[in-house]
């Protein structure tokens, strides 16, 4: 009994381990892996990210001038941030929500390619 | 007197201690044990294939989803066997990285499979108090790689994020932290009655069996047979003075301490590694198409060695991949395990092999 009393002290006062989620969320850690975001106002649509994505989530539509996105299909590997020549996606921390229908977003990208001086 | 009646009984591959499928099929003489039958494929997944028809880079991605728990190793066995295709070496901090987080995830592992076998015995309060340690060491890999459980943190040439010294800090903090409460735990798991009555002396293995079986990681060391694939010294583990863990009975009781002690000796290395670690880079740059040549790697993960074998033929594809995984090593081992005991006694057995059926079928 004596070598138990830390034990119970420590459990009544020490509140439970567990988070009340969804009510309670904890704050992803800085630079966790949440999913990717595009802006495109930068993307030129190069076509590099669709090339190096390992879940094929990313399709490149050269004639209809689409960056088209399957978030479903990311396996959020951050190799399509990593390599974008012009930053054009970054990765946020929050993780997805659940979703009930295949989201599929499509992106006109509008960078302009710089002339190489 | 009365004939006994031999019945036969399925086990699996839906049972409330298999997270995974593998069906037994179970030949009782009344309550004894006296045949089995494994049988298995019920979640093949075609992984090597595709590894053969994707660009090498990628298949990184592949190889880390062949298992859930050790996909961290996975990703470093396969980034290894492909650089001594290449024939590069990766700078010495990536090293030390690689290993730090392949502790990582063997310290997950075990505590995950220190959890089901309580949970098997029905000590349920134990096996959240496992859990909720391991709960440190997801939250710690997710610190330093960004996720929690696939971390993709391996390239073909080094390793892609590095960790500084205010992560390192907390890192240290939370593997004390873990090493302090596992010891705690471990105690009152591994001296409690019931579970010296459910363990101790059942499913013998003995060394001479283990090593005709070809058995792979604890469930060898359980048996007395001093063999693991970190003694080779390949990533840093030459330069962190590791010895393997070893333990005489061979019965489940034993591969069970085996894996606790495991989980303390990680926990060391992953501090003597970060008092070790070098500056450096973290990684090189490998470009072209792997050569058309042949290259293997062993590496021990939690359950035991994994294989890697692949073949180029100067294309962006791999000629061939072939993975083995350490639970294939050790289903036979469960053959010559389960004749002889109690039906009641079969969970607690298989499960003591750690078996991981996804790995095993790829
Ligand atoms: S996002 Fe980046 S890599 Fe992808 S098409 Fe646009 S510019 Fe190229
Ligand atoms: S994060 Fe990975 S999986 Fe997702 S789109 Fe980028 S490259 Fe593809």
């Amino acid at each position: 009994m004596p070598k138990m009393l830390p034990t119970i002290v420590r459990n009544l006062f020490g509140g439970p381990a567990t988070r009340l989620y969804p009510v309670e969320v904890r704050k992803p850690f800085e630079r966790t892996r949440g999913h990717i975001v595009f802006d495109d106002e930068k993307c030129t649509l190069c076509g590099g990210c669709a090339r190096r994505c390992p879940a094929a989530a990313i399709e490149i539509d050269k004639e209809k001038k689409e960056l088209i996105f399957y978030p479903g299909r990311c396996i959020i590997c951050e190799v399509c941030a990593e390599n974008c020549p012009r930053g054009a996606i970054t990765v946020k921390e929050e993780w997805r929500k659940p979703f009930y229908e295949v989201p599929v977003e499509v992106h006109h990208p509008k960078g302009k390619k710089e002339k190489a001086s | 007197m009365s004939k006994v009646v031999r019945t036969v009984a399925p086990f699996g591959p839906q049972h409330p201690v298999l997270p995974e499928p593998i069906q037994l099929k179970i030949t009782c003489e009344d309550e004894k044990v006296v045949d089995v039958v494994p049988a298995i494929g019920y979640c093949h997944r075609g992984i090597e294939k595709a590894c053969e028809l994707n660009d090498f880079p990628k298949n990184i991605y592949i190889c880390e989803r062949i298992c859930g728990i050790c996909s961290c190793i996975h990703g470093c066995s396969y980034c290894e066997v492909i650089e001594r295709l290449f024939g590069v070496e990766i700078p010495p901090r990536a090293k030390y990285l690689r290993v730090i987080w392949s502790e990582m995830s063997r310290i997950h592992s075990h505590l995950l499979w220190l959890g089901l076998l309580a949970d098997a015995f029905g000590l349920e309060s134990m096996f959240m108090q496992f859990w909720r340690i391991r709960e440190k060491i997801l939250d710690a890999m997710e610190l330093t790689t960004g996720q929690r459980v696939t971390q993709s943190v391996s390239i073909i040439g080094g390793v892609r994020r590095d960790i500084d010294s205010e992560q390192q800090k907390k890192c240290i903090d939370i593997v004390r932290e873990v090493k302090k409460e596992t010891e705690e735990l471990g105690k009152v798991l591994m001296n409690d009655y019931t579970v010296k009555a459910r363990t101790v002396g059942k499913g013998i293995l003995t060394r001479e069996q283990a090593i005709t079986l070809g058995c792979a990681g604890p469930t060898l060391r359980g048996s007395d047979v001093a063999e693991d694939c970190r003694m080779q010294g390949y990533q840093a583990y030459g330069e962190l003075g590791f010895e393997p863990i070893v333990e005489k009975d061979g019965d489940s009781y034993a591969r069970a301490v085996v894996r606790l002690r495991e989980t303390l000796q990680s926990c060391d290395l992953i501090l003597e590694a970060f008092s070790k670690i070098p500056e450096g880079e973290i990684s090189i740059k490998v470009k072209g198409n792997p050569p058309a040549n042949e290259a293997v790697f062993r590496a021990e993960q939690p359950r035991g060695e994994v294989f890697y074998y692949a073949k180029g033929n100067g294309t962006r594809n791999l000629e061939r991949l072939k993975v083995r995984t350490p639970t294939f090593a050790n289903i036979p081992a469960l053959l010559v395990m389960l004749p002889g005991c109690e039906l009641a006694d079969v969970p607690v057995i298989v499960l003591s092999i750690d078996p991981c059926i996804s790995c095993t079928e790829r």
